[in-house]
């Protein structure tokens, strides 16, 4: 007999935190602890990118009325990092990028912390400073990071030091060199994209308390708590039980919360003030300045076809500004690498990225890895071929698409998946129509700038790395008065995580939705130092999950089955109750529990821990890799030749999500994922000059309003099953963006016949670009 | 300097002290803890403090504590009555007006203001309404849905 499970799987499913949200219940970061004894926090931050400072009058500070305590980098010297630390927490010495917290200061009000800390006199004496990836690499340029191998970990590095190079990685297959000499055709490019800003609404910030045996506790709303721990704890030379963080739900990360910036510093002040709560949060500007960018990338592609449209060869390589510390962005090169073909099946190829350190703010990953940078060239660079080639660009992409079965190397063979699907289905969702350039007649001389109509698209593939940190530890109890409370390692930053946690465990255990309650992630109840977290949170939090509920079943029917005295395997949960399927009884768990509250003694305890660990890697990238997460994106814009000002008239994408456990969430992320992309493509820009950030506000860094949407949104969800995925699912939010702006860029070209390599696609840049055409063309 | 100051917040009349340099986002924030008003950038530019004041929405950090004296004021916490929550509360829920939700009550605000103004605004009214309001996780379309469903669900 098949037991009747509760249909929630695959059904809309309303976002559990909603309505705390909607009604100011739920607790932020900045909403903790606002307590009478509390201390305030501010930081000193360096005015310089290179240069070796001075502190003078810090003892005046120290000692102003109202202050509790104060660390600069003579009491704290200590590095930070996962991987490599080469991030200083408090400046030392000498600053490496502008925004480098110089001094941290807890008193009385955030107004006292001010006026201390501006007390405090810095004198710089300046040093030649990295500002971009090509001063970072010529010859004889000065080295961000001299005493790079002092640093612990940088020998796990393919470093080289001198050329400012962090961290290389490589990926090849097949014989480039044959591969060219095959092709009719061989075209080669160079793309840019900008610096960005995760911009969370929310900025960062927490409070942090000194317990009475010498512990930290750290109130923090961030993406990687448990990470952050290790981080922390290390920098600190502190066991990582001892610091203990436990967040909430996350005003927007995007990858920005993930690696610690000024959190350690929170933790480091905290130690210092006797027990007393210290608050930290950050302004807007600071947000901007002093925690971290995504970073710049240059890239060159090299890619040969055959006259029939066979793409023979690749040769890519894509550099990254990472700023002064790669440890945050070592995970962005492996997605890169992995990525780097773009999701064709090219026979040759030949993938280079490297991580480049400048003395600009360092870099974290933000949503989507770095995979749609590579995209942006990839997509561009094939609808340029295939225009050259006189091809259809969505033929010549079907041609080459990988297909399930296809050998990407060795150990991988590519899985059913919904590439030629997502490709085909944007194109129909906005009437794709070939050649489709036309023009608004609201210009009657023939020659006078218009307003042009232009349809272009792009797929997109994301390589879903597991390595073994991507594990996820689950907790559920059961009882009387909590009913089934189940505390998660991941946290739910807006992606809907606590909903697919209630909607798995009630499905599972056959149980309401309402007797389940998810307790936002504190560090105190699991030790592993890693996490569900971005790119694997649906992944691994839903194996932990189903091997929990598995286990939490069988508890609860190897007790029922003693107190039958019937054997296990004639029982089953139904919908709240055990049941026999031998002797018809039935026991309703509500009942159970109330039984067994009032008989303490015999009272079992309906507890469950359950870890899912990804299996071992040798360490390789091609170890590492999962599976492949597919995408694609159709556009149609109208350019205003006059103004070089884009109006996206319509935007198809689509995702293949395995099987959409909550369409209407997944539909949501998508919808977010396409709005977000729009702002990436054609506003953002983080601006340094000599180094010193530009942007501070959203004046200075528009981010999308409800002014920049697409006219229309088409979201598609596609479904090819994730083999190993919990239910055939896969996850999304990271990828949903792959290929939103290439196809952006291929439908202006459409439109006005520029093509426009570096990102952002300002109105500037396209105008320029007209002029020149117009120029050549006269 | 202090300053002794009364407003009606979410339709209880209330008595408090201030200093002049306190904004109205401070002292909704911490003196009187409702918490759904938010700090995004203190400049005026994010509409995440966003508060009706005497009918109109304002950003709360660009307003003086004190100039917020004898007025009413309405947040996030004032939209549910006895009877449950507002319609505009009930469909951001069903149709996922909310992601991150950092932004959400000062998009409920807003909407609230657009409605009183409009019974049954159009797409382009809604979204004029909440070009002040930012949201970083993009969810605008979803957004604009939930109200749009909430103002037809009021006729």
């Amino acid at each position: 007999m098949i037991s009747r499970k509760p249909h929630v799987i695959g059904k809309p499913f309303p976002l559990i935190e909603a309505q705390k949200k909607l009604t100011g219940v739920t607790c932020y970061a900045g909403d903790e602890k606002i307590v009478p004894d509390m201390l305030h926090a501010r930081i000193l931050f360096s005015e310089r990118p290179s240069a070796r400072f001075w502190l003078s009058n810090v003892d005046a500070a120290r000692n102003h009325k109202g202050v509790a305590a104060l660390l600069t980098g003579q009491d704290l010297a200590t590095r930070m990092g996962q991987t490599i630390l080469d991030r200083e927490m408090l400046a030392v010495e000498q600053v490496y990028f502008a925004g480098q917290p110089l001094a941290i200061i807890a008193a009385e009000t955030p107004e006292i912390a001010e006026e201390a800390l501006a007390l405090i006199q810095v004198t710089y004496e300046d040093l030649p400073a990295v500002l971009d990836i090509e001063q970072a690499i010529a010859p004889g340029s000065p080295q961000v990071h001299p005493d790079f191998y002092d640093y612990p970990g940088a020998d796990a590095l393919h470093a080289d030091p001198a050329h400012n190079i962090a961290h290389s990685l490589t990926f090849s297959r097949g014989d480039v060199e044959q591969g060219f000499a095959a092709a009719d055709v061989i075209l080669e490019r160079s793309y840019t994209a900008a610096h960005l800003q995760h911009a969370p609404m929310e900025t960062h910030g927490g409070v942090a308390q000194r317990q009475p045996d010498g512990s930290v506790t750290m109130w923090m709303h961030v993406q990687a708590p448990f990470l952050q721990r290790k981080i922390i704890a290390k920098a600190l030379h502190m066991d990582p039980a001892k610091v203990r963080i436990i967040t909430g739900c996350v005003g927007g990360s995007f990858g920005g919360k993930v690696f610690v910036s000024v959190e350690g510093l929170l933790a480091a002040i905290a130690l210092q003030t006797k027990g007393r709560p210290v608050r930290l949060l950050l302004t807007r500007e600071e947000e901007f300045k002093g925690v971290f960018t995504a970073p710049a990338m240059r890239a060159h592609v090299k890619m040969g076809a055959t006259k029939d449209g066979r793409l023979t060869a690749i040769q890519a390589s894509y550099d990254w500004d990472v700023g002064a510390s790669v440890d945050a962005a070592l995970f962005h090169l492996q997605s890169v690498a992995l990525a780097g073909t773009g999701p064709y099946a090219i026979p040759n190829a030949d993938i280079r990225t490297s991580a480049i350190y400048t003395n600009l703010l360092p870099a974290a990953p933000l949503r989507g890895l770095g995979v749609s940078q590579v995209h942006w060239a990839i997509e561009q660079h094939i609808d340029e071929l295939a225009e050259i080639l006189n091809l259809n660009p969505i033929t010549l992409r079907q041609w080459n698409l990988v297909k399930g079965g296809d050998m990407l190397f060795p150990s991988f063979i590519m899985h059913a998946n919904g590439l030629q699907s997502c490709g085909l289905q944007v194109i129909d969702a906005i009437h794709w129509h070939p050649d489709a350039s036309s023009h608004h007649d609201d210009a009657p001389e023939p020659d006078a700038p218009k307003k042009r109509i232009g349809q272009g698209m792009a797929n997109g593939w994301s390589p879903i790395i597991l390595s073994e940190e991507c594990g996820s530890s689950i907790s559920i109890h059961f009882d009387k008065e909590n009913l089934c409370n189940i505390i998660v390692d991941g946290v739910d930053i807006g992606q809907g995580l606590y909903a697919f946690v209630t909607q798995l465990a009630s499905f599972e255990l056959n149980i309401p939705v309402e007797w389940i309650t998810v307790e936002p992630t504190d560090t105190a109840n699991f030790a592993p130092d890693w996490e569900a977290t971005y790119h694997n949170l649906l992944w691994s939090t839903g194996h932990a999950l189903l091997k929990a509920t598995a286990k939490m079943k069988r508890q609860i029917l190897a007790y029922v089955s003693e107190v039958w005295e019937e054997p296990i395997s004639n029982l089953d949960i139904v919908d709240g109750e055990v049941i026999s399927y031998a002797s018809r009884r039935r026991y309703p768990l509500l009942e159970l529990l109330e039984q067994n509250a009032e008989n303490e003694n015999n009272a079992p305890v309906f507890s469950v821990t359950s870890v899912y660990r990804p299996p071992n890697t040798d360490g390789s990238i091609e170890s590492l890799l999962q599976s492949f997460a597919s995408t694609a994106y159709a556009a149609e814009v109208q350019v205003d030749e006059k103004t070089g000002g884009v109006t996206i008239l319509q935007l198809a994408a689509a995702a293949d999500v395995g099987h959409a456990l909550n369409p209407e969430s997944v539909r949501a992320q998508i919808k977010g994922g396409m709005i977000q992309s729009v702002s990436f493509t054609l506003l953002e820009e983080m601006i340094f000059e000599n180094g010193i950030p530009q942007s501070h506000n959203f004046r200075d860094y528009p981010i999308a309003t409800t002014a920049d949407m697409p006219q229309q949104l088409h979201p598609i969800v596609v479904e090819v099953p994730q083999q190993s995925g919990p239910y055939g699912a896969r996850d999304l939010s990271h990828h949903v963006q792959v290929g939103a702006a290439p196809a952006i860029a291929n439908a202006i070209y459409r439109a006005v016949g520029v093509r426009i390599r570096d990102l952002p696609i300002t109105a500037q840049r396209i105008y320029d670009a007209l002029q020149a055409k117009r120029a050549e063309e006269a | 300097m202090k300053h002794e100051i009364q407003f009606i917040i979410n339709g209880h009349a209330r008595s408090l002290t201030v200093e002049s340099q306190q904004t109205l986002l401070e002292v909704l924030r911490e003196d009187l803890r409702l918490t759904s008003v938010k700090h995004g950038c203190s400049t005026g530019e994010c509409g995440a403090c966003s508060v009706l004041l005497d009918g109109e929405v304002v950003n709360s950090c660009m307003v003086l504590a004190v100039e917020a004296a004898n007025t009413e004021i309405l947040t996030a916490e004032g939209l549910a009555t006895d009877e449950g929550l507002h319609p505009l509360q009930k469909s951001f829920i069903d149709h996922h007006g909310v992601q991150c939700g950092y932004c959400a009550s000062g998009m409920l605000i807003s909407a609230k203001a657009l409605l009183n103004r409009t019974s049954r605004p159009h797409e382009e009214e809604i979204r004029e309404a909440l070009v002040g309001n930012l949201c970083r996780c993009g969810a605008y379309a979803d957004i604009i849905k939930s109200i749009q469903v909430a103002s037809r669900a009021r006729r």
